[in-house]
């Protein structure tokens, strides 16, 4: 388990990392926390002839406070994403979903841009990011452009990425008011990747009927998949036990095709979305 | 009730020996062995479970730079006998497959390289050309007369299938008021030690000498076979001890590595490592386990009294059969449990399939009919309506009636079931969980309780190796440990040990031991271990041995010195050596308290090594003992194999008691609570025994809740990465509460008995149990491991008739 020989780089300037991008074309990978790239490349899974190593930027690893929101670098690692205190104020779903990827010491070292460029269908993260409505700030030599999260994932390890391009930042809005999120999953061991994970957001209204509801799966398809209908069907029910009840029966007719597999069959899937679709609303509305 | 004999260092609770080596990372791992000129080992791994090797084109490997051997199957047969087999049936194994393959992972290629790196790149550049075959993969389908065959030669797949019959099985089963009969299927699982297998050969043309450092585990027992696949003298090749990260059975040969870096030695003339990586690990180690379908019947009165057991077994064995059916005949150690059980009948189909072959895994079967077996006592507790605790006690065998021979032949030398029993339940609250559990289910929610008792089986006699062959073919081998004592000139202990550490505790044991014998501490005592070359005969660890082996040991050459230290002093001291005794670190003339009645360890060695003329006439200068020490209670099996004789009758028992919930919308499991009583006679050192039986329930929930290697319908290993294998992390194990309880081996120094394996031999029926009975609403039996979510959740849909 080693890999083939690669051109290495370690810019330690976000325009040397571009320009080096822009050079290397589609045979340069970045890496960040290198969890899933490194051993994809040491079982020669994949084999970039270039590697355009990140981790010495300066200031890609921040989280800040916007007039709208927070901005999280690229570079932020996944503990950082569990502890930070203003993640932990304005957007606890983030650090609820980071505490279930893998253990401290792959969060010590994986990335929120990684994660999301990595685009695995079970990862935690994407969901996230779609339920949060985040923008994706993408950078190449010259000039950049801003992906709605939405927009963003496009099937397994493909994204809206085009050659040349790197994630910088990562913009969430914040809730409006009266929301309360929640982050759920079931895999077969702890730390493990998701069998089928929810990130769901709840806004009421003064009356405690749904003003907004968010539903986003990992697990169930190719890509992270925003429930748009089950959210609707949910806007203006109140936010009670068979509000939820009609979510999980929902959810089940959005997930077409979800994935078929050791830890998990199709059926099996399709149940657990529905499972902890109802309960990721209820335990975000609980906490309004 | 304990009885604990009266010892001053045997039992105490110090802090183990090899923990600060192996915590600071100076302890020396197989591939922290760096030569000069070394060369690394890629293996190619064939990707398909069985095909014909048509061609192989490695002409453009061997031109890559930094390439200095290519070797295919053919090639290394001139330099390889076999890989070592121990089993009677012709099935020939290969350290790199020659004429074709017989599972996905097998080896076809290897390359030495001055990297790992480059070595690999030069696996990319081999193109071998295939004949497919179809695969055979189910092994009932094998066992057809039209499968295809993994071995032509045998003419068959099931390579072993015979009827072992013990005692008047008809006739109990004629007179049972019950037969409680189970299918049950136990998965495929894998030892997967964090360090994988490996060696550093290293063979000097010029002597003709091969010096091997590798994590082999069984060095004096293998190393004159291993011999044999490397086409050399065994005097002319020299095991060095290492330190083994983990085994749990995967290390005891290692043939096929060994023979891969010693064929590429013998070609360079260079020292040659190779290490497998985990793939290679998790798919070509041979340490695959036990792959069984049961037929299981027990046969009682109404009443509950348990008679007869029958137990059909189907056993997939994966593509060679090196171990033959060791991990079956390891079953007939203990096939009827803590319980009065009058005879026993095991039909054994060993079945080859076109996977990574079966070997031992810590519980070597074991394992699996303690599964089995509580299974069916469970079973027969719901058909009779009879409290499952109460089941088992009214069938235990009583303290009075040990040693007990069992009708395999097996003795079980001592124990008091009942009292694990209470302990366990002492411990338990199983009144606040069977409150909580009525509680709870009226909110929805599924609490279960999970009670065994079961056997643990210690100090493996190899004649179980042997039970299989017909007599008189095969002789029958032995199990010597070896303990080498010395005392310096200024009183220092060193004690030598022939058996690797593999993460068990041997340092420990042995210093101990000797402050006991010798009434020193035990950090006066300095361990180490020695080569092949200077070894003294050790079967090394396995089938949880050393604690009683190393015990004995000890025992034998503390004799031998103690004996020449009372000479040395009573010569001195002008007393009779008879009249000599040990206290405090000195040799007194027994019943003074005069310190000038008496000479110091330092002062009996400075006259033993250096002073000559104040020897008694006639002894020779130095002071050392050495003793291998023979299994202390083992006898041959009867020529047909109707008696097997004694083979592994150190008998631990425990009860485990799991408490678990069940989500049964997702099907998760989580523990509750987790109690484990250990019965294997005196403790030599509670924290290690408490780390052994802790890490073996960790397997044992693992193989009950996680592990299964898996193969798809083409053959292909679909658990080739952890990905996709599950182990248990620390955050999938409960906190469990260890207790011993203390009944003495009436054969062993001190009483002791092996616990190495225990852990994992008895918690899988518990959890299965547990979660059984937080399932009773739904009226769902478990009969099939590992027990997934999905499972559960399906099985409770079928209940519902969903």
């Amino acid at each position: 388990m080693k890999p083939p020989n690669f051109h290495y780089f370690a810019p330690t300037a976000l325009e040397d990392a571009l320009v080096l991008l822009a050079q290397h074309g589609a045979e340069a990978r970045i890496l960040a926390g290198g969890q899933s790239l490194v051993p994809q490349m040491n079982m020669r899974r994949v084999r970039p002839a270039t590697l355009i190593d990140i981790n010495r930027i300066a200031n890609l690893a921040y989280v800040q406070p916007t007039t709208t929101g927070i901005a999280i670098g690229a570079l932020t690692r996944t503990t950082t994403l569990e502890h930070d205190a203003l993640i932990g104020s304005r957007q606890p779903l983030i650090a609820e979903a980071a505490r279930y990827i893998g253990y401290p010491a792959i969060r010590n070292r994986g990335t929120l841009g990684g994660s999301l460029a990595h685009a695995d269908p079970n990862a935690e993260l994407p969901p996230v990011m779609l339920a949060l409505n985040a923008e994706i700030e993408v950078r190449q030599h010259g000039s950049s452009r801003t992906i709605t999260a939405a927009n963003f994932f496009q099937g397994p390890a493909k994204t809206s990425l085009t050659t040349g391009e790197l994630i910088s930042e990562v913009r969430i809005p914040d809730l409006p008011p009266g929301a309360g999120s929640a982050f759920i999953e079931v895999s077969r061991r702890e730390g493990g990747y998701a069998i089928v994970g929810v990130a769901a957001v709840v806004v009421l209204n003064a009356d405690r009927s749904i003003a907004e509801a968010r539903v986003a799966l990992c697990g169930v398809g190719p890509t992270p998949l925003r429930a748009t209908q089950t959210e609707q069907g949910s806007i203006g029910q109140p936010a009670n036990a068979h509000t939820w009840a009609a979510a999980a029966t929902a959810v089940q007719h959005e997930i077409i095709n979800p994935p078929d597999d050791l830890h998990g069959s199709a059926d099996y899937r399709r149940h657990l979305a529905a499972v902890l679709v109802e309960r990721a609303l209820t335990s975000a509305a609980a906490r309004i | 009730m304990t009885t604990t004999p009266e010892f001053k260092w045997v039992g105490k609770d110090i802090k183990r020996r090899e923990d600060p080596s192996l915590l600071m990372g100076t302890a020396k791992y197989t591939n922290d062995v760096q030569l000069p000129g070394m060369l690394h080992t890629a293996v190619l791994r064939s990707p398909y479970a069985h095909a014909r090797i048509i061609n192989i084109d490695t002409s453009a490997a061997k031109q890559l730079p930094g390439v200095h051997v290519v070797l295919t199957g053919r090639e290394a047969a001139e330099i390889l006998n076999p890989v070592p087999a121990f089993c009677a049936e012709p099935v020939v194994e290969h350290a790199i497959a020659i004429e074709k393959v017989r599972y996905a992972g097998e080896a076809v290629v290897a390359v030495a390289a001055d990297t790992r790196y480059i070595a690999e790149d030069a696996l990319d550049l081999i193109n071998i050309e295939w004949e497919l075959l179809p695969p055979v993969v189910d092994m009932l389908a094998a066992m057809q007369p039209d499968a295809p065959l993994v071995h032509e030669n045998l003419k068959s797949n099931v390579v072993f299938d015979h009827t072992f019959v013990f005692g008047d099985v008809a006739a109990d089963f004629a007179r049972a008021d019950r037969v409680i009969k189970r299918r049950l299927r136990w998965p495929r699982a894998t030892a997967a030690p964090m360090e994988p297998s490996g060696a550093v050969c290293s063979y000097d043309p010029g002597s003709g000498r091969m010096e091997v450092w590798s994590n082999t585990n069984m060095l004096n027992f293998v190393a004159w076979v291993i011999a044999s696949t490397l086409k050399l003298p065994p005097h002319m090749v020299n095991f060095n001890p290492m330190y083994v990260g983990g085994s749990f059975g995967s290390k005891h040969v290692l043939g096929k590595v060994i023979g891969i870096a010693g064929a590429l030695s013998k070609m360079t003339g260079r020292p040659v490592k190779f290490m497998e990586d985990r793939i290679d690990n998790l798919t070509a180690n041979d340490s695959h386990a036990a792959d069984r379908i049961y037929d299981a019947a027990l046969a009682l009165t109404n009443d509950g009294t348990f008679l007869s057991v029958r137990l059909n077994t189907f056993d997939d064995y994966g593509a060679y059969f090196m171990f033959a059916i060791a991990g079956n005949t390891n079953v007939m150690a203990q096939a009827i449990g803590p319980y009065k059980i009058n005879s026993v009948e095991m039909d054994i189909k060993a079945i080859l399939t076109n996977k990574n072959q079966q070997t031992v895994f810590r519980g070597a079967g074991s394992d699996v009919s303690n599964w089995v077996l509580e299974r069916l006592v469970d079973a027969a507790a719901d058909e009779l309506g009879i409290d499952g605790i109460e089941l088992r006690r009214h069938n235990f065998i009583q303290p009075d009636q040990f040693p007990y021979k069992i009708p395999t032949g097996n003795y079980y030398d001592s124990g008091n079931y009942a009292g694990v029993l209470d302990m366990a339940l002492a411990n338990a609250q199983l009144d606040h969980w069977r409150a909580e559990q009525v509680r709870l289910r009226s909110e929805g929610r599924y609490i279960g309780i999970g009670l065994v008792s079961a056997q643990q089986r210690s100090t493996y006699s190899a004649t179980e190796f042997w039970f299989h062959n017909p007599a008189p073919a095969s002789g029958l081998t032995t199990t010597p440990e070896s303990v080498r004592i010395g005392i310096g000139p200024t009183g220092g202990f060193n004690a030598t040990l022939f058996s690797t550490f593999w993460g068990n505790s041997p340092e420990t044991v042995v210093a101990q031991a000797i402050a006991e014998e010798f009434d020193v501490d035990p950090s006066d005592v300095n361990i180490s271990y020695e080569s092949t070359r200077h070894g003294l005969p050790s079967a090394g660890p396995g089938g949880s041995r050393l604690t009683v082996m190393l015990s004995g040991a000890v025992r034998g050459a503390a004799t031998k010195v103690k004996d020449k230290m009372f000479k040395i002093a009573a010569h001195l001291l002008e007393a009779n050596a008879d009249d000599m005794e040990l206290r405090a670190g000195r040799v007194w003339v027994k019943g003074l308290n005069d310190e000038k009645y008496s000479l110091s360890i330092a002062d009996i060695g400075m006259k033993a090594y250096w002073h000559k003329f104040d020897l008694p006439p006639d002894m020779e200068s130095g002071l050392e003992g050495s003793f291998t020490y023979d299994h202390p209670f083992s006898s041959p099996p009867n020529a047909e194999r109707t008696d097997l004789g004694a083979f592994y009758p150190m008998m631990g028992n425990a009860v485990h008691i799991a408490i678990v919930e069940v989500d049964v919308k997702t099907g998760k499991v989580a523990f509750l609570d987790f109690i484990a009583v250990h019965d294997v006679g005196t403790v030599m050192n509670p924290r290690a025994l408490q780390g052994q039986i802790r890490g073996g329930i960790a397997q044992g929930i693992g193989i009950a809740l996680l592990e299964e290697m898996r193969y798809g319908p083409d053959g292909q290993n679909l658990s080739s990465t952890f990905n996709d294998y599950l182990l248990p992390s620390t955050l999938d194990i409960p906190n469990i509460k260890v207790f011993h309880h203390v009944t003495p081996s009436p054969f062993t120094t001190y009483g002791v008995k092996g616990g190495g394996e225990g852990g994992r031999m008895v918690a899988p029926p518990a959890v299965t149990r547990a979660i059984e009975d937080a399932l009773t609403p739904f009226g769902i039996q478990i009969s099939e491991l590992p027990i997934t979510p999905e499972s559960i959740v399906k099985a409770i849909a079928a209940a519902n008739g969903a």
